[in-house]
């Protein structure tokens, strides 16, 4: 694996990422019918160019675990009953994020009857991250942007 | 220059159906997509590299003959429009809803019995950053029997929203379906309406549409490879595929101003111009992709843990390929020798030839070696593309005012085939019938006998799109 390694030790040199303020929260992602543009981006903010991680934000393999719900597509019909239960699931505090624009209603997004969305219109959203798809940099800025003010206006007696 | 090919449309009587499906596919034409029409009729394509068959027919009391039996490719096409339509088929027993979603698990799961077997049931959502679909596995301890996918969570109507629409907008409409492949799925409607219309691309933009799509291929095909990595659980793999994929996508950003090349795609021109400084800077980083590649899948291979999981895992059997119409890397890891891109006469392909595994073994070895050889291939072709400037282009011809066409254009992950009814500028009907859409019954089958914690790493190598199945 030499050559990976040095590859990878590479990229992080050249990348040049500093440490950021250290944040601490844990971020569930749901599809509710996007066209996977925002999936891959998101992967990307969490690889070696990016590395979301170094701010202390990671992705949630549950609701259960989970601070932030991170919602892609503009909800449809189908989905919104597995979003629902998504947020359900979650602790409080807890903060609904939009990604892309279509979650955000402002794309382009097929037949009305399929849509329940705007998700604007099911859940209370926080942080609004726009762009079809935002790149890696839009998404890490507004999470960081997003959270650090919400964080400290949501957090009670803080 | 190839000849333009020819699309004739033939009405066949209800009787007829299923002999006249079976002749042309005696005469080697081979399947290529079936679904409904606006008026309510049943349409199958065929075709061969001279010839594109559309056949239609009227179905009587609400049922058409199935054809099944001798296109096993068709049965989500066929189980789609009765969910669509109603339209039942005679001979497609039970005819299990793909797109309805019924409340009752055993609507639409097979029916499995036997001591000690049991359903495992997950997603919509799932642990990490993945698209929604759910799937029932039966299993027997660890070991599946039989998986029942169900798609269509994010299914959002693109194609009831394309009817009626301008051909600009049901490109929009296209290219929403599937990020991943954007171009692919744009270019296949935008083939189709040029062929409703009678136009045939002119060689420049010929040459630009090229390059998008091995553009596509490309930052797909290091993720597919890095994903796969993921399967196992080998991070140091999935991220340095990942650095090759955003380097690939920063590429993509700098030649058309998309990170997912949207938005460069249009019905009968392309506006896409690369000078020769932008073609030598991409000259550089193609060749740089295509050299890291290998060097850094040649490391992962040399690691046994990765070979082992690699090797046996998944595998796809020619038998069950052919029979269920598998495409792209998925078939011909198993041994399909089949690549649309062979006979492209709207695409500038000439001389091209499929990749041919080493050994066809049909398993995840399999799989993501014919993406490793695909590569090399991928960035000789734009390499040999950009070689000469790329210059705006138009098509010749396009007069015919009603009309119906299709377009067929391999994408990162198979055939992926687009029809389209025109009617005095406006599409009154659209259908997408994507790589993904064709190998889910393969990947599926691909599954039976495997060990449940290797179906992360099955679905990585075939990585299918959730969102251009549901549409």
């Amino acid at each position: 694996m030499f050559v990976l390694f040095r590859h990878l030790a590479g990229v992080r040199r050249a990348a040049g990422l500093r440490r950021g303020a250290p944040l601490s929260a844990a971020i569930r992602h749901v599809d509710a019918g996007s066209c996977n543009g925002c999936e891959h981006e998101l992967g990307a903010c969490l690889g070696p160019m990016y590395d979301l991680q170094r701010f202390g934000l990671a992705i949630s393999a549950s609701p259960r675990h989970a601070d932030i719900l991170l919602v892609t597509g503009p909800v449809t019909t189908r989905m919104r009953p597995a979003l629902l239960a998504a947020y359900q699931a979650m602790p409080e505090p807890r903060l609904v994020a939009a990604l892309g624009d279509c979650a955000l209603g402002c794309g382009l997004l097929g037949d009305p009857s399929e849509v329940a969305g705007p998700l604007e219109e099911i859940l209370p959203v926080a942080v609004r991250i726009p762009g079809c798809p935002p790149t890696p940099e839009d998404i890490a800025r507004c999470l960081l942007d997003g959270l650090d003010g919400t964080l400290q206006t949501a957090t009670p007696g803080a | 220059m190839t000849a333009v090919p020819i699309t004739e449309a033939v009405a066949v009587d209800g009787w007829r159906w299923h002999d006249r499906v079976a002749g042309l596919l005696d005469d080697g034409l081979r399947f290529v997509s079936l679904s409904g029409t606006p008026d309510g009729d049943v349409r199958c394509v065929l075709a061969d590299p001279e010839r594109t068959v559309v056949l239609t027919t009227a179905p009587a009391g609400g049922r058409v003959a199935s054809i099944i039996d001798i296109v096993g490719a068709a049965g989500w096409d066929e189980r789609e429009i009765h969910d669509r339509t109603g339209i039942g088929f005679e001979g497609h027993e039970p005819l299990r809803p793909l797109l309805r979603h019924p409340s009752a698990t055993s609507d639409w799961t097979t029916p499995v019995a036997g001591a000690d077997v049991h359903d495992v049931a997950v997603g919509p959502t799932h642990a990490g950053i993945i698209e929604s679909g759910h799937f029932r596995f039966h299993v027997v301890g660890e070991r599946i029997l039989l998986l029942d996918p169900q798609l269509f969570y994010k299914h959002r109507g693109l194609e009831a929203a394309a009817a009626g629409a301008s051909p600009e907008l049901a490109l929009r409409l296209a290219q929403r379906a599937c990020a991943a492949c954007a171009v692919t799925n744009t270019v296949a409607v935008a083939q189709a309406i040029e062929d409703a219309r009678g136009a045939m691309p002119d060689a420049e933009l010929r040459r630009a549409r090229t390059l998008l799509l091995e553009l596509e291929r490309l930052y797909n095909h290091v993720n597919d490879i890095g994903a796969v990595c993921a399967g196992i659980g080998f991070a140091m793999g999935n991220m340095a595929f990942a650095e090759l994929k955003e380097r690939a996508q920063r590429l993509n950003a700098t030649l058309t101003g998309h990170r997912f090349l949207f938005g460069t795609v249009a019905v009968g021109t392309s506006e896409l111009e690369i000078d020769a400084a932008a073609a030598a800077g991409a000259r550089t980083t193609v060749a740089g992709i295509g050299a890291d590649a290998a060097a850094l899948w040649a490391d992962v291979h040399r690691n046994r843990t990765a070979r082992t999981r690699f090797r046996g895992a998944g595998t796809l059997a020619h038998a069950d390929a052919l029979a269920l119409g598998a495409c792209g890397p998925a078939g011909r890891a198993s041994g399909i020798d089949d690549d649309a891109r062979v006979a492209s006469p709207r695409l500038w392909y000439d001389g091209f030839a499929a990749a041919r595994p080493e050994a066809p073994t049909g398993d995840v070895a399999a799989r993501i070696g014919l993406r490793v050889l695909e590569i090399v291939a991928c960035c000789a072709i734009i390499d040999d593309l950009v070689s000469a400037p790329i210059t705006p282009g138009r098509v010749r011809g396009g007069n015919v005012d009603v009309g119906t066409g299709v377009g067929v254009v391999e994408s990162p992950r198979g055939r992926t085939a687009a029809i389209v009814d025109v009617h005095a500028g406006t599409i009154t009907g659209m259908h997408l019938r994507t790589g993904s859409y064709a190998n889910w019954p393969a990947l599926a089958a691909a599954c039976t006998g495997a060990i449940l914690p290797d179906f992360p790493l099955i679905n990585k190598s075939f990585e299918l799109c959730y969102a251009c199945v549901d549409r």
